[in-house]
């Protein structure tokens, strides 16, 4: 029994194991080339991640939106078509390179930069286990929703920069529904923050050791569901790309490699929500059984996205004067209304308590 | 009201999800088609009597067959049967009206072919082919 249990410690700590021991190789383990080299890894990492989460993703949308409408997806490349992603990835680098005539050259070429940039920079903040985050900021939720929102900026770019009214009318929605969502969706968070007194993921993980926050905060988990929907552009809320009104919306003029830009941002945008997701709400990487603290992370923030798969292959998409509604008319006044509940909660728990 | 539509469709799909699929994966398995499928011709060379009615009956022309007088038997031989299946309808005609049943109606139907001249289907041919095949 101590042995197994010396294993399972072992393996939870596995990546700290590893990074002390490159650390262990500079002469002072915390000088800024160890530092600067651990920093590097950690990009790596996460970008590999990145990448890793947009491969599987893609295939596992399409074997679900198979599954629920009685298909089995992708069958034909490898075992029951799980390579079909890189095929597909292929295919994508092979493809000609076209920018429009008529384009805003610089703008049209950064947007697709930026957008795949933004799961790099948000995912660097999650704690992926115990003191597993690549970057342990103080104001970790205040970052990630910041860097998160600047995808609005490049959606406009991509819109503008084509040149096409398509992708105006796209880039145009994207802004009015990003906006609006954003609100909601910081507000449902504040909730977390007011129990915890901590912007820090890394806090807000240890306060959930007894009871995730998705117990004392339901209201909340639904309101950063549904925006966090809406945040990522996903059916029912795909307005921007809504493909049978304005074609493909900001990425009607991409081809190849750009467009395949595009595409892995906005899974590695789902990737980071469900992240937050299952960080703020779900408990990170407590779990209640001896498993390493990363599987339970990956295990969490893979229910939040099978959810909005799940969601995306279920519901029609919503109108846009009904979307507006929805974000201004009754997110946000259930928002506000948890943040008074929380507070009023806490008053009555350090009263009762004496605190 | 209040999303109790919406987990209802989402019981739906989640229902659609686990249970089993209707894809047929055609070229590894091949369908089990209806039995009142016509999609192909056979012709069982032995039991035909070279009446012509098979081509008499048929709505487009498309049966020519020629045959030839057994001396010693007096009885009538097939020497050719052709069959043009790019106007056929696989209307059944012939099969219906044949007093031997000698030509029916089957069931391959994997028919596609490259070349126009491929249409002209030698039916004794194919008849001898697929009794090798067997």
């Amino acid at each position: 029994m101590e042995t197994i249990n010396n294993l399972l410690q072992t393996f939870n700590d596995l990546f700290l194991i590893i990074a002390n021991a490159i650390r262990g190789l500079f002469a002072d383990p915390h000088s800024v080339w160890a530092n600067l080299t651990m920093d590097i890894i950690n990009f790596i990492i996460v970008v590999i991640i990145v990448v890793l989460a947009a491969l599987i993703l893609i295939l596992l949308e399409r074997k679900i939106a198979g599954w629920t409408s009685q298909r089995t997806g992708p069958n034909r490349l490898g075992p029951r078509g799980w390579f079909q992603t890189i095929a597909d990835a292929l295919k994508l680098m092979g493809k000609e390179d076209v920018t429009p005539a008529g384009a805003d050259r610089l703008i049209f070429k950064i947007a697709p930069m930026i957008i795949f940039s933004l799961p790099m920079m948000t995912l660097a903040v999650i704690p992926y286990g115990k003191g597993m985050a690549p970057l342990d900021l103080d104001l970790g939720i205040f970052y990630f929703v910041a860097i998160s929102s600047i995808s609005t900026l490049a959606f406009l770019m991509a819109g503008w920069g084509s040149n096409n009214k398509y992708s105006l009318l796209g880039a145009m929605r994207a802004v009015a529904q990003m906006v609006s969502y954003e609100i909601p969706l910081l507000f449902s968070l504040l909730g977390v923050v007011m129990i915890t007194q901590s912007f820090n993921l890394g806090v807000i993980v240890e306060a959930q050791s007894t009871i995730p926050f998705i117990v004392l905060q339901p209201l909340a988990f639904v309101i950063f569901i549904i925006a966090g929907l809406a945040e990522l552009n996903r059916a029912p809320f795909d307005l921007v790309e809504a493909d049978q009104e304005v074609v493909a919306g900001p990425f009607t003029e991409y081809t190849g490699l750009r467009w395949g830009l595009f595409f892995l941002g906005e899974y590695g945008n789902m990737t980071a929500m469900a992240a937050l997701g299952a960080t703020v709400f779900l408990g990170g990487w407590q779990g209640p059984l001896i498993l390493p603290g990363f599987v339970w992370f990956f295990m969490k923030t893979g229910i939040i996205i099978f959810f909005m798969m799940w969601v995306r292959w279920t519901f029609p998409r919503i109108r846009i004067d009904h979307l507006m509604k929805l974000a201004w008319k009754i997110l946000l006044p259930l928002a506000i209304l948890n943040i008074l509940l929380t507070g009023l909660g806490i008053y009555i728990v350090r009263f009762v308590m004496g605190g | 009201m209040f999303g109790k539509g919406l987990l209802q469709g989402l019981g739906i799909t989640l229902k659609r999800m686990v249970g089993p699929n209707i894809t047929e994966f055609y070229p590894e398995e091949k369908p089990n088609l209806p039995t009142r499928v016509r999609s192909s011709m056979g012709l069982d060379r032995n039991k035909c009597i070279s009446c012509n009615m098979c081509a008499m009956a048929c709505p487009n022309k498309v049966i020519k067959l020629t045959s030839e007088k057994d001396e010693t038997t007096k009885k009538k031989v097939l020497k050719t049967y052709h069959m043009d299946v790019g106007r056929c309808l696989f209307c059944g005609m012939c099969a219906e009206v044949c007093p031997t049943k000698a030509i029916t109606v089957t069931q391959e139907f994997e028919n596609s072919i490259y070349e126009p001249e491929d249409l002209h289907w030698d039916m004794i041919a194919r008849a001898e082919r697929k009794g090798k095949v067997e």
